[in-house]
């Protein structure tokens, strides 16, 4: 598909969520440096084979959904920061909930932000671009 | 005298006689002594048994006595026994009548018990569906704003003005369902979340409110008048959104309508605090008023006045939280009031 190095782990299950977050990462031309997952499993599986810290694969952040396939995001982003090889991958929150209890495990579990999908696109459009900008272009990861 | 006789003939001599007579009369004579001795002793024998007669009838009548006091307590002891027997038979039937009692009282309490359970059950179901069917509503319809806009931004300047129009109105309708879900999100947020109580300045809070909703809308113009308000003990944001959402529809069941008018006070009735919000704007059928506080019930036209039909069933539930009572008065095209009253402590 193409040859860049992955910046940005997408962990979401929706492929219109997938497409039009793509689309707004197109803004800051970090569209090709993003591997998509769409199933809580692979993703477990992704990052723990390919993308310990060290390795090319590794991303300067992870774009977590909470509602997966198979295993959920919230278990997902404790098995990512129990393991020392992946404990410091900056993990970002990017769902449709807005129940409290889900944020508040986010942040016990060590989230570095918890963003809520908006509804209206252009919102969202925007609220996925400036992620990416923030963690991708202004970001020092620890690696 | 036949034997001295008889001596005298056969030749005794008469001093002989005489002595022997002697002897037999002093011999009698002692005899007649013992006899008589013997008698007085037969006396006293019998004077003693008399006595003893005396004493045993006496002891007889007293074992008699005592023997009738023994019946007599005995039918007492048996009175006694027989009011014991009925007490306890009586206990019996208290007993069994009470134990009955509380057989119904547990299966009544147990049936309250389980009619509770299913109905926390029923309630945890319906939030969880309203909270899923929200969030798995919000996906699609992201979808349906977000691909028009994507090919608005691509070939929209291609587009003839009715095609244009076509996709705003696709636009308009997604974004009115996010408001529809977030409405039915904060309603079934409502039954869950904590009472947070603190004193709230009712008056302070009411020109804050009014304050933001003209901020919202600069161009409406209306008459407030705001009576002081008692204080009230209740959740700041709730009675907050209470306050807002009663007071937004004032403002906007009041648009086109001259000389606007909304009225904010309160009246005490029966020892509490009854607050109200009065406007002189479209109002209400009160044939209709089963309907006023239902969900996504509406009683205007969408085409006149814009809303979810969510409003006063928030207003609703957030009075209810607070174990008070809202109701409303109305006339068509004459304007609408609502009351409602929140006590200082719940009722649980």
């Amino acid at each position: 598909m193409n040859r860049d190095k992955v910046k940005i782990v997408l962990i979401e299950d929706s492929p219109a969520d997938v497409e039009m977050a793509l689309d707004a990462l197109k803004e800051y031309h970090l569209a090709n440096q993003v591997k998509v997952i769409t199933d809580g499993e692979e993703a477990l599986h992704y990052i723990f084979d390919e993308c310990a810290p060290g390795r090319e694969e590794c991303p300067q952040v992870i774009l977590l959904d909470l509602k997966l396939p198979k295993v959920g995001g919230l278990e997902i982003l404790q098995r990512i920061r129990s393991d020392e090889r992946t404990k410091m991958i900056p993990v970002v929150v990017l769902t449709s909930s807005t129940e409290d209890k889900d944020r508040v495990q986010s942040y016990k579990l060590g989230v570095n932000s918890y963003i809520v999908k908006p509804v209206e696109f252009n919102n969202f459009a925007k609220a996925v671009s400036e992620i990416g900008f923030y963690w991708v272009l202004l970001n020092k990861p620890p690696y | 005298m036949t034997l001295p006789a008889l001596r005298t003939s056969a030749g005794i001599n008469l001093e002989d006689y005489t002595k022997a007579m002697l002897n037999i009369l002093e011999d009698s004579s002692h005899e007649k002594e013992r006899l008589e001795e013997m008698q007085r002793a037969v006396v006293n024998i019998l004077e003693d048994f008399s006595g003893e007669k005396g004493r045993l009838e006496g002891t007889q009548r007293a074992a008699l006595n005592i023997m009738e006091d023994f019946a007599a307590e005995k039918g007492r002891l048996e009175e006694v026994q027989r009011a014991m027997l009925n007490l306890l038979d009586d206990f019996g039937m208290e007993r069994e009548r009470t134990e009955a009692a509380n057989r119904e009282l547990r299966e009544a309490i147990d049936s309250l018990r389980r009619a509770k359970e299913a109905a926390d059950a029923a309630n945890r179901e319906l939030e969880s569906f309203a909270y899923s069917v929200a969030h798995d509503l919000r996906s699609p319809l992201r979808a349906i704003g977000g691909f028009s806009q994507m090919i608005l931004n691509k070939e929209g300047a291609t587009f003839n003005p009715e095609t244009r129009r076509k996709f705003g109105v696709i636009q308009e309708n997604a974004q009115k369902m996010g408001q529809l879900i977030d409405d039915l999100l904060r309603l079934s947020r409502l039954s869950r979340m904590e009472l947070n109580r603190s004193h709230l300045d009712m008056t302070r809070l009411v020109r804050e409110v009014l304050k933001e909703i003209q901020v919202a809308e600069p161009e409406r113009s209306f008459t407030i008048q705001i009576v002081d308000l008692p204080a009230i003990h209740g959740d700041a944001a709730l009675v907050r959104q209470l306050l807002a959402n009663l007071l937004s529809n004032a403002v906007k069941f009041t648009r086109g309508k001259e000389g606007a008018r909304i009225e904010v006070g309160s009246v005490e009735r029966s020892g509490e605090h009854v607050y109200y919000v009065r406007d002189n704007g479209v109002g209400f059928d009160m044939k209709y008023y089963n309907k006023l506080f239902g969900v996504f019930q509406r009683l205007v036209s969408e085409t006149q006045f814009e809303g979810t039909g969510v409003g006063l069933a928030i207003v609703q539930r957030i009075v209810q939280r607070h174990g008070g009572r809202v109701w409303a008065e109305g006339k068509v095209q004459e304007g609408a009031t609502f009351y409602f009253t929140i006590p200082e402590k719940e009722r649980e």
